[in-house]
């Protein structure tokens, strides 16, 4: 099958509601079939069975059973309060406070739907009382969620590095700068609205109350220390680091906090099973497809395509950037990683990009897609919430999309906001 | 009696995906506590990756059962009536079909294994951890049939299941 079939086969398929994995694993099947004969789908079976069992993959369920326990405690309630003591006291405190908790947030699940739910349940309603509209509240939750996915622990860092063979670790690193940037960019935009519109403060700056919060939270935030200390410091895998994140969610959640009891746990591990399924099924499906590419040349065929137009780095990056975007538009952040890594993996070692920074150009573009409709799960959260148009919210929501798409541009222009602690720490 | 079934079924592959679940955890937590032991889990490895394997087929199939897998609605939702249930039952067949193949194929080359073995439990058949394809493809094709009749229900009233599981998460959220 040519490649302008198959891209025409999947979008059908897509189009019709078909699920992507199987649209992708459908595609493939065919193609291998019309290419190799009807023997080739023994190899697509050894093959759905060889792409689930990608090692460095055992983190996503792992960390997302360890998130989905820390949702089910009032974490969320603890964190709120923590970051209200300590910012709620600038002018438009609670939209920082979002930004704030959505970055605390970010070290604890990996689940951005479950995080905006569980933060903009309590925010938004709050926010709009204290005279927030509606679609500032859903565009800085929104906003803020996806700030999650580039701070770590994050699923989709896992996902890139284990389809790309890059350190899961290093990539981790990469992600702080480049996380805490935008999440004090998106604090600055909070306080030029504030400013601009009159925005409240909260209470006062109390170093009693900031105590009272952050003895509250305290254990919830050993979590990423534990866990990211271990992982950062070498002595645990990432893998392993997500092992021991569900054991301390157990223990925070069960024997501190005393908020877990059999039907939380339940639902946490159902939640836990199936999205880490969805997400593999996606990985197995697409080796069929990556399988059938590679035998057609077809990732060597779009790094010439790419080359042919041009063989400078910095505007190959730039096409790139502008594909991911459009993807991210219309795909799920895991399935836009899955479908796009083992095609442009060639030309990004080919033209000299460093792996771990495509993959932070890779995950922002997956942050902004988020934000980005009609696909945007995590603004439609947020929406849902506040009860608000998702093209109102939207237009609001521009200048906090451009703050990510600076950082993009600083990452992808400026390899030193992510490389600088990777290179410290293992260069 | 189709919702009855679909909620066994429900049950049961919540059970094996849980144990799965379960055992993958203790198994990695296990493999850091021995290695600081100094005597690392030579088969850590191989098995927590057959693990992950199955975890992905028995949770894909519960994950059928609320029609779970990622998708793109928004098109097929905004095609008129008589369209929309063209398109689904081509997307029902093109599942089906998918699986029916994978899982002939599967269950094919679980005799051509033969008495091949993990590289690190030699007492453990390839033909054991590679049913989870004929197995698991079986199992997805079961639980796409049982939730089909829900599914065109909603489909047809255009109810985005994506939609629903967004607010599901909410007010489980506000709930806690």
């Amino acid at each position: 099958m040519t490649t302008v079939l198959l891209i025409f086969g999947l979008l059908l398929l897509v189009l019709i509601n078909v699920p992507i994995a199987v649209a992708l694993g459908a595609v493939a099947l065919i193609g291998m079939v019309m290419s190799k004969g009807l023997n080739s789908i023994y190899n697509a079976a050894l093959t759905m069975f060889d792409g689930a069992t990608n090692f460095p993959l055992l983190a996503i369920p792992l960390f997302i059973l360890a998130g989905a326990l820390m949702n089910t405690t009032s974490i969320s309630r603890r964190l709120i309060n923590l970051t209200s003591a300590l910012i709620g006291f600038v002018r438009g405190g609670l939209a920082m406070v979002n930004v704030g908790v959505s970055m605390f947030f970010a070290e604890i699940s990996g689940s951005a739907v479950a995080d905006v739910a569980a933060i903009g349940s309590v925010l938004i309603p709050a926010m709009k009382k204290r005279n927030y509209t509606p679609e500032l509240s859903a565009a800085v939750t929104s906003s803020s969620a996806s700030i999650a996915i580039i701070i770590p622990p994050s699923i989709a860092m896992i996902i890139y590095g284990a389809l790309s063979d890059t350190s899961i670790v290093q990539l981790f690193v990469a992600g702080i700068i480049p996380g805490v940037l935008g999440g004090f960019s998106m604090m600055g935009l909070c306080y030029w609205y504030a400013v601009r519109y009159d925005l409240p403060r909260e209470e006062a700056f109390s170093l009693s109350r900031l105590w009272v919060a952050f003895k509250e939270a305290g254990w919830a935030l050993t979590l990423p220390v534990i866990i990211l200390g271990g992982i950062f410091g070498g002595i645990v895998t990432a893998t392993e680091g997500a092992g021991l994140a569900v054991v301390a969610a157990l223990f925070i959640g069960g024997f501190i906090y005393r908020e877990i009891n059999w039907k939380h746990l339940r639902k946490a591990m159902v939640e836990g099973v199936t999205q880490t399924a969805v997400v593999m099924l996606l990985v197995a499906t697409s080796a069929v497809l990556g399988l059938h590419l590679t035998e057609m040349q077809v990732p060597q065929q779009f790094a010439s395509w790419m080359m042919s137009f041009t063989s400078n780095k910095y505007m190959v990056l730039a096409l790139l950037n502008v594909m991911l975007f459009v993807v991210g538009m219309f795909l799920h952040g895991a399935a836009a990683i899955i479908l796009i890594v083992p095609i442009v993996m060639p030309l990004v070692h080919q033209i000299g990009i460093n792996p771990i920074q495509f993959g932070l150009i890779m995950t922002l573009n997956i942050a902004i897609g988020q934000q980005t409709p009609p696909v945007a799960s995590v603004l439609v959260t947020s929406c849902s919430i506040a009860k608000t148009d998702i093209w109102e919210t939207t237009k609001v929501n521009i200048p906090f999309i451009l703050v990510l798409v600076s950082v993009l541009l600083l990452v992808t222009y400026f390899p030193p906001v992510s490389l600088t602690l990777v290179n410290l720490f293992y260069g | 009696m189709v919702t009855r079934l679909k909620k066994w079924l429900e049950r049961i592959l919540e059970f094996i995906s849980i144990t799965l679940l379960i055992s993958l955890a203790v198994i990695v937590v296990l493999a850091v506590v021995f290695r600081f032991l100094g005597q690392s889990l030579i088969w850590y490895d191989e098995v927590a990756s057959v693990l992950l394997a199955w975890l992905t087929y028995y949770g894909s199939a519960l994950a059928v059962c609320h029609r779970g897998h990622l998708g793109f609605p928004g098109l097929f939702l905004s095609l008129p009536k008589p369209l929309r249930g063209v398109a689904f039952i081509i997307a029902e067949v093109v599942v089906i079909g998918f699986f029916a193949v994978v899982g002939y194929a599967g269950w094919y080359l679980l005799g051509i294994f033969g008495e091949e073995t993990l590289v690190s439990l030699d007492w453990v058949h390839l033909s054991f951890t590679q049913s989870v394809i004929p197995i698991g493809a079986v199992l997805f094709i079961l639980a796409e049939a049982l939730s089909m009749p829900e599914a065109w229900r909603k489909s047809m009233a255009g109810i985005d299941f994506e939609k629903e599981a967004i607010d599901q998460a909410i007010e489980e959220a506000s709930q806690s």
